[in-house]
């Protein structure tokens, strides 16, 4: 296992959330949508400027910038 | 609870919610092992990297083209219905300045405010069907990089671009950002985004002053409003502003086929805000300016003789801020009537100088109004001054105060001034008169 920043992910790579840096409106924000400890999730695509960046979790597809999803950091299998 | 947690609060209770949550799926929902769904299939061609961008641009070009090819011929209707019905109420008046008022005033007031409803609705009508399908969404997140460069969020670019048709109801598109400052900022430059009504100006004034090079005339009146447009939103950014653009934490709906009844509701719910105002404030305003064009009754004999009304005095008046510039006094009345609608400005030359409308252009060059510089200064100022008085309340209305109006009215103005006063200047150190 390794600690990957979410913004650092592959297409079709995935993970367990392992904790959410900063703090404050952003960060309630995005675990409100539901990034939270244990929460799996899967890299869909990036948008076709490179930014933002599309993930797949509980069944759902959230779209995250660059920047917020470098906060977010996961458990990956090598 | 952080002492006993060791964690904030708040992410405590969202993991218990989601641990909640997690349990109660596990025994209600039985999942169906169908990985690639029908969203799935359209996403991989609508945000597909190489096509994301151009399926983006030609749905955008469909919505544009719905939009404002469906509501020309109602515009003809309305221009067309409010004319008949102000030649009969003139014909069955027999007071001449009642008949003029019902006529001109509120007749043909009524009919230049209301034939922005086709456009307004259309363009409404187009987004819900986009937003209830679920794209519209995924356009925020197509251009997203793009608007975040610029100090704006991905949900302002719709709103922008609307601005090309008419800027009120892009004014009022800006209800779908969520971000109060994004907001404000997206609603404070769009005047700048040429309108359908300033294409008239453009085409009169640069066609009759530049002969072949008319297209690159109007061309640059475009990119110009563009520019300026970006260079307000970075510096409102820097300044009133501050901040970076809401972060963007966006659901991706599933597709859905919108249906008709959701989409004409959310189109009238919206729309019918444009009529409410239409029927107090702008109505007042065009009121207003049809009582200064024709009074004092005797001396304009009726309405006839623009030149000798209040607002032409009013024109000559102002007339020596605008003479650095090479303008006279008809091109300062056909400023304070583009107040109105832009596209008003070729009907007042028309009356000033005496001649039809599709004669004006040729007028403008004979009569010596505008040499090709001062011309094309006239054109930029047209685009940046005072947007129309709907315009100005739309944004009353949207901002819910008084402030922003007044503001965005200030600020176009001076930078109007700026801009041209930097062509006609870097114009005559080239030589130019």
């Amino acid at each position: 296992m390794v600690e990957k920043q979410l913004s650092d992910m592959r297409v079709g790579e995935k993970g367990k959330t392992a904790r959410i840096e900063g703090s404050g409106a952003l960060r309630r924000r995005i675990m409100d949508m539901g990034i939270v400890r244990g929460a799996e999730i899967e890299m869909v695509r990036d948008a076709p400027l490179g930014d933002p960046v599309e993930f797949l979790l509980k069944g759902y597809n959230l779209t995250l910038r660059r920047e917020e999803a470098k906060t977010i950091w996961l458990e990956v299998e090598d | 609870m952080r002492d006993v947690f060791g964690e904030d609060p708040e992410v405590i209770l969202a993991e218990r919610r989601y641990d909640a949550i997690a349990k109660i799926m596990e025994s209600a929902v039985r999942k169906k092992e169908s990985k690639w769904t029908f969203t799935d299939m359209l996403d991989h061609v609508f945000l597909h990297k190489a096509l994301g961008i151009p399926i983006f641009l030609t749905l955008l070009w469909a919505v544009f083209q719905f939009t404002f090819a469906f509501s020309e011929p109602f515009m003809v209707m309305v221009e067309r219905f409010f004319g008949w019905l102000g030649g009969f109420a003139a014909e069955g008046i027999a007071n001449p300045q009642l008949a003029s008022f019902v006529a001109d005033g509120i007749c043909g007031g009524l009919g230049s405010v209301l034939v922005f409803v086709p456009p307004i609705f259309m363009l409404f009508l187009a987004l819900a069907i986009l937003e209830d399908s679920g794209y519209l969404s995924r356009a925020a997140f197509v251009m997203d990089r793009v608007m975040y460069r610029l100090g704006l969020h991905g949900r302002s670019f719709i709103p922008m671009i609307s601005g090309f048709g008419c800027n009120i109801p892009a004014i009022m598109a800006t209800r779908s950002i969520e971000n109060e400052k994004d907001r404000m900022i997206t609603i404070l430059v769009n005047p700048l985004i040429s309108c359908g009504a300033r294409l008239p100006v453009y085409v009169l004034v640069g066609g009759a002053l530049f002969g072949a090079a008319a297209g690159s005339a109007v061309f640059a009146m475009y990119v110009l409003g563009i520019a300026l447009a970006i260079l307000m939103a970075l510096i409102f950014r820097r300044t009133l502003f501050k901040g970076k653009p809401a972060p963007f934490v966006l659901e991706l709906p599933r597709y859905m086929m919108p249906k008709a009844k959701t989409a004409l509701l959310h189109m009238w719910e919206r729309g019918k805000e444009f009529l409410k105002r239409a029927g107090t404030i702008i109505f007042v305003v065009v009121i207003l300016l049809w009582f200064l064009s024709v009074y004092p009754w005797a001396a304009t004999n009726g309405g006839e003789i623009i030149e000798n009304s209040y607002v032409a005095g009013l024109g000559k008046t102002i007339q020596p801020i605008f003479a650095p510039f090479g303008w006279d006094w008809t091109t300062t009345v056909a400023i304070i009537f583009g107040f109105l609608a832009k596209e008003v400005v070729v009907a007042t030359y028309g009356l000033l100088l005496g001649v039809g409308e599709e004669s004006v252009g040729d007028a403008l060059v004979s009569m010596g109004i505008f040499t090709p510089l001062t011309g094309f200064a006239f054109m930029a100022f047209v685009l940046i001054y005072v947007p129309c008085v709907a315009t100005i309340g739309a944004i009353w209305r949207e901002t819910n105060s008084w402030k922003w109006p007044v503001f965005t009215m200030v600020y176009l103005t001076v930078l109007a001034f700026i801009v041209s006063g930097l062509i006609i200047g870097i114009g005559r150190l080239l030589g130019f008169t």
